[in-house]
């Protein structure tokens, strides 16, 4: 398990590097003009950016009100007698419902749960899992799509969503396989 | 779909804010008008003309309890000063006291310029003799009054809480997206390179035989595999910041193929689909600067559940495509359609 991290961590290291110098190095020895090539790519950062800020805010807004109106609390409480037959802790059930909203308000959630049940607790552990194992689905579409400007997203949701819903339970029953 | 969530989340925030305000106005959980008995020490001194002296609050829990019917208790004592002007004499707690709900809600409206909780004193008696408080020693011995202070009202306080939310995070999502301008051009300049020397196609070549079948509407040599086997890269690696670029990338060049403007087709709901199941056998750095060495333990279910639930993504987007409602959305299939349709 350890050395699959070290070779992991150590591959990681030189990704970026390698794109970095191995990309220009390469393009010199086809003859292609690197610097005005890459000034030339490096142009449409700002424009992909400032193309994606009104589908982010679209996003963003609505998750922050929602989150700050008590909503959320009320959902957890209302599927939490759900989801207890199928093993799933109610007190991880947050983090699964914000993981697809909000990426720091789930790192957030993390750090909250380590003060409140301790940093060995298991469920600690699923939530941290969780979080690990699956990204911020409506950040990723609003960035995606928004530097595309697609607005019709048809099954992208429901698709993010599925593999949202499977990482959240598997999580939970892995980390009892492993820890339980 | 979006369009039913967005609304649904906007139209379900305001409907429980106004039904918790609305709630705590009927059970009047901050008492509004109703004083909060407590007594007033004078470690210096108690001098009426002065307009500003030091003073501890020391609030009886029980007294706290029954007024706002809570099990929570505040600090025995707090230190602030009392400060005396023409509207009358004001009670200000030191900024950054911790105090139990309701008065921590209390403290964010009621409070001063230097969001310092404050309260108007309505009954003070100024003390006239020094008195012992009760257990301490008499070298501690303090000036000691009763007093009744009473807050700014507070009402609907979600109402208030999710304006500001969406004020907040409007502007959170502009700094966000310009905060990528920088690694997003560094990436950017760099596949233009790739592109301009061909690594781009020799990339192509390589992950052909393994991506074809998930994007079978590609053409076989596209760019755009390119751009997405090195967008599944980064992520693998778990190299957010450089993942992003490609994935737009690839993203554009996906757009070339689309015969419509802002329908999304079948290979970009598979790679949207790939990026939300995140693929990272490396775990996020925000995660391992909040575990520590917790992360050892963990990286083998995060491995096993981040493969599992990538599966059940791309099976989720190949089945979902074949529904009838999304088949009829296609751009592919119908492009002649989509004008008409809104």
């Amino acid at each position: 398990m350890n050395a699959l991290r070290e070779v992991l961590a150590l591959l990681s290291v030189f990704v970026v590097p390698a794109i970095l110098v191995g990309f220009p190095l390469y393009g010199l020895f086809r003859r292609v003009p690197v610097y005005e090539t890459f000034v030339e790519g490096a142009k449409d950062g700002f424009n992909v950016a400032v193309r994606i800020i009104p589908y982010l805010v679209a996003i963003l807004f609505a998750i922050a009100m929602f989150r700050a109106s008590g909503a959320m609390d009320f959902l957890v409480d209302v599927l939490n007698p759900v989801l207890r037959p199928l093993g799933f802790p109610g007190e991880v059930l947050p983090m699964a419902i914000i993981r697809p909203l909000t990426g720091s308000g789930s790192a957030g959630l993390v750090v909250d749960m380590i003060s409140r049940y301790g940093e060995d607790s298991i469920l600690v552990k699923m939530a941290a899992v969780m979080f690990g194992s699956s990204e911020t689905t409506f950040y990723v579409i609003a960035v995606y799509f928004g530097a595309i400007n697609i607005k019709r997203t048809r099954h992208a949701i429901s698709a993010g969503l599925t593999a949202d819903i499977a990482a959240a339970l598997l999580a939970v029953w892995i980390v009892r396989l492993f820890y339980g | 779909m979006l369009n039913y969530i967005w609304a649904g989340l906007i139209v379900s925030s305001l409907l429980f804010a106004v039904g918790y305000d609305v709630r705590d106005m009927r059970l009047d959980r901050y008492r509004n008008g109703e004083p909060l008995p407590v007594e007033l020490a004078f470690p210096e001194g108690y001098d009426s003309a002065a307009r500003r002296v030091p003073v501890q609050v020391m609030i009886n829990g029980d007294e706290y309890g029954r007024l706002y019917g809570t099990e929570a208790r505040p600090q025995r004592r707090y230190f602030g000063y009392l400060s005396t002007s023409q509207e009358g004499a004001q009670v200000r707690f030191e900024a950054g006291s911790a105090f139990p709900e309701p008065l921590a809600t209390i403290a964010r409206i009621s409070k001063s310029n230097e969001d310092e909780l404050q309260g108007t004193l309505v009954t003070f008696t100024a003390p006239e003799s020094l008195q012992s408080s009760p257990g301490s020693s008499a070298s501690e011995a303090l000036l000691v009054a009763p007093a009744t202070v009473r807050f700014e009202p507070v009402r609907f306080v979600k109402i208030t809480a999710i304006s500001a939310a969406a004020i907040e995070f409007a502007q959170t999502a502009a700094e966000i997206a310009l905060s990528l301008v920088g690694v997003m051009s560094l990436f950017l300049g760099m596949l233009k390179i790739g592109e301009a020397s061909g690594v781009i196609f020799a990339l192509v070549k390589l992950v052909r035989p393994i991506l074809r079948p998930l994007f079978p509407e590609v053409p076989a040599d596209h760019p755009a595999l390119g751009m997405i086997a090195l967008n599944i890269t980064a992520n693998v690696f778990g190299l957010g910041n450089a993942a992003t670029p490609f994935g737009i990338k690839a993203m554009e060049e996906l757009q070339k193929l689309n015969p419509s403007d802002d329908t999304a087709t079948n290979p970009m709901v598979m790679l949207l689909a790939i990026n939300t199941a995140s693929i990272q056998l490396v775990p996020p750095v925000l995660l391992l600067a909040l575990m520590g060495l917790q992360i050892n333990q963990l990286i083998f279910p995060i491995i096993i559940t981040t493969s599992l639930s990538l599966l059940v993504a791309i099976v989720a987007a190949k089945l979902y495509a074949k529904l009838p409602s999304v088949r009829a959305s296609d751009p592919n299939r119908n492009p002649s359609g989509f004008a008409s349709t809104p």
